[in-house]
């Protein structure tokens, strides 16, 4: 499977060692032990959100749990609500199966651009209600009707500086003269097409509607020499390991590569592609879709947001966060002004439209 | 189950009455036995397989839409054939090293067939995950293999034994190995070995005997090893994910994505349907022209 963005914050760091059992942590081991919530016997469940209206957020697990339980579980119980964090993992299909079967056990759930133009046309999801949630503490254009953006991820260029001199641009990227070797693309439609038609010179605000065909063509000038990944740490093992010289992938994975190798792996937000993590609301969910905005409000605080960035490297939502990002984290915060002004941003519109002809095109581009 | 014990119990000391024996025949009482498994089966795994299986007709519209795909859609053939093609030469690879294995192992002395074996089962308890990993240190271009190909100047430029058919074949067999010497091996160790040296007697040459008598006496379980392989194959997804840098894709894999990202259910179950009932048709081929019970072990 191709792995989302979501999931993969989840493996970026790992697990932490857990002690003790309180009633979140029972719901926490049964979803890191790989027991969905769906399985928790109802009674259970029932039980356990008994006393209070409790929100159950549900994201990708791993070192996500522990952050997303600081940046904002608790500062949502500090003004009187109930959170539990579920690292279970909302795939797309899984929340659609929940809803058709009637079933929802979850809230809120971290989600994208595909989940949200997946679901909220097949109806899968709650509107997002806008008395609530603030959309001023957000870069409007990522609100949207079924979904709201919880922290920003760039696709980026990276680049092996023991094989590339200087710093490449996207075009070099298709270059295979001046930079022989193999590239790493994601397996996925989603911001590869955006990045292959802005080197091949569509000027940022003629990007949308996507041209697929010239993308694909422009990809298959350099086909014998790409490489795809499925997962985040995928493509941060194959850049590390010099397998390959350049890569688009995602800045949180760029961003620990060049830790990790010293400087040798680089990366840029130049020509990148800006895109929103979402927060979406399955229809029906067991809290009631009130209940579930206002937590959704409540973690609009900055704070949080910022949290989630020291930890994780996912930039904050909030324009507003800004100001607390502590010096060091702000080059590589994908959402500070200076590196947004550099970057393409995403358009749901166009994914609501064709994300799923798309990815099929680009599968069997791929793999013809 | 214990209530339906004590009870059946009393009814055979009571004449007349209506026993276990007399409604569900002598057989009955074991049936019964098993019958909180069958029930668990039925529960917990066909019914919700064959919802699956129903959905291929009914999403997201009823009828045999979904199954046009098998016919005229580009993708959907790509990667039938890309499985079939993968699972074939996996199987044949496979069937040639296993037996070879096997050969050796049944001939060797038992404290060396001891060490042997237990090379041959390790990987069994490794998972693929490892395995795939393993095998891109050795594959890549700046890996092992290629760099001591190009260190003593055998090869100039790396080879690409990774990111293709090649990198998955060569993790499949790897990891089917097992699976192939197993069966190879348990039937071997049952051929009687004087009927070659009876051949030998008779003037036969070491490869006629071997061919004429050792080979034929070996096929039942290079059959069985060769179904086990090929439906393993069929369905595999981890290593092909792994080694075929995202340019091999296999069914498993297609319905995965047809299902968890593209919300293309139908598509999928009509995918899985497809690989269930190749394999079952596979499975009724082979029962008729080879005892399959004997091969598995159930006689």
């Amino acid at each position: 499977m191709t792995q989302s963005f979501e999931e993969d914050c989840a493996d970026l760091i790992g697990i932490e060692e857990k002690k003790g059992m309180s009633r979140r942590d029972l719901l926490k081991f049964a979803a890191s032990i790989g027991i969905p919530m769906a399985l928790v016997p109802g009674m259970t469940r029932k039980a356990l959100a008994a006393d209070a209206k409790e929100v159950v957020l549900c994201n990708w697990g791993g070192v996500a749990l522990e952050v997303f339980e600081k940046a904002f579980a608790e500062p949502y119980e500090a003004k009187g609500g109930r959170m539990v964090i579920d690292g279970s993992g909302p795939g797309t299909g899984k929340i659609l199966n929940m809803v058709m079967a009637n079933n929802v056990t979850w809230d809120i759930v971290d989600s994208g651009i595909v989940g949200l133009t997946q679901l909220g046309p097949q109806g899968a999801l709650e509107e997002i209600d806008y008395s609530i949630v603030d959309k001023s503490k957000v870069i409007p254009e990522f609100a949207y009707d079924y979904g709201v953006v919880n922290y920003m991820f760039s696709s980026v260029l990276a680049w092996d500086s023991e094989k590339v001199d200087g710093t490449p641009t996207l075009a070099d990227f298709f270059d295979l003269e001046k930079y022989p070797g193999r590239r790493l693309l994601r397996k996925d439609a989603q911001a590869m097409l955006e990045l292959t038609l802005l080197a091949d010179g569509v000027a940022i605000e003629d990007l949308y509607p996507l041209d697929v065909e010239r993308a694909l063509a422009k990809l298959a000038t350099i086909k014998d020499e790409l490489l795809f990944w499925g997962s985040g740490s995928e493509s941060q093992s194959l850049l590390r390991e010099g397998e390959c010289v350049m890569g688009m992938i995602w800045n949180t994975r760029a961003n620990v590569l060049e830790k990790e190798t010293d400087g040798r792996i680089k990366y840029t937000f130049e020509g990148g592609l800006l895109q929103p993590g979402l927060w979406a609301v399955p229809k029906g969910n067991p809290a009631g879709k009130q209940t579930a905005m206002e937590a959704i409000a409540s973690m609009q605080a900055p704070e949080g947001q910022v949290m989630v960035l020291e930890a994780m490297g996912n930039g904050p939502a909030n324009p507003a966060a800004s100001e607390l990002v502590p010096e060091g984290l702000a080059a590589s915060n994908p959402a500070s002004a200076e590196n947004v002004s550099k970057q393409a941003r995403i358009s749901a519109d166009w994914y609501a439209e064709h994300y799923a002809d798309a990815m099929q095109e680009y599968l069997d581009f791929i793999t013809s | 189950m214990a209530t339906t014990g004590t009870s059946a119990a009393h009814a055979q000391n009571s004449p007349g009455r209506l026993t276990v024996n007399s409604i569900m025949g002598s057989e009955g009482r074991y049936w019964l036995l098993i019958a909180p498994a069958v029930l668990l089966m039925l529960g917990f795994y066909f019914y919700p397989l064959a919802r699956v299986l129903w959905m291929s007709f009914t999403f997201p519209t009823p009828g045999l839409g979904n199954y046009e795909d098998l016919i005229d859609n580009a993708s959907v053939h790509r990667t039938l054939i890309t499985t079939a093609r993968i699972g074939v030469i996996t199987t044949g690879l496979t069937l040639i090293f296993a037996y070879l294995i096997s050969y050796v192992l049944v001939h060797a002395k038992p404290k060396v067939e001891r060490i042997m074996f237990l090379g041959v089962l390790i990987p069994l308890w490794i998972s693929a995950l490892v395995r795939g990993f393993s095998w891109f240190i050795l594959l890549r271009r700046e890996g092992t293999i290629n760099d001591v190909l190009i260190g003593t100047g055998i090869i100039d430029t790396p080879l690409d034994l990774i990111w293709n058919e090649l990198g998955v074949v060569i993790g499949m067999v790897h990891y089917m190995l097992p699976l192939g010497v197993l069966p190879i091996y348990a039937n071997m160790r049952n051929i009687d070995t004087r009927c070659v040296a009876a051949a030998r007697g008779l003037g036969a040459s070491r490869g006629v005997a071997f061919r004429k008598v050792f080979l034929p006496l070996s096929m039942p379980g290079v059959i069985g090893a060769g179904i086990l392989v090929f439906i393993y194959s069929l369905g595999f997804y981890v290593t092909p994910a792994l080694l075929g840098g995202g340019k091999t894709l296999m069914i498993a894999e297609y319905i995965q994505l047809q299902i968890m990202d593209l919300v293309n259910w139908g598509r999928g179950a009509m995918l899985a349907t497809t690989l269930l009932v190749t394999i079952l048709l596979l499975l009724g081929v082979m029962s008729r022209i080879i005892d399959l019970r004997g091969l598995f072990g159930g006689k």
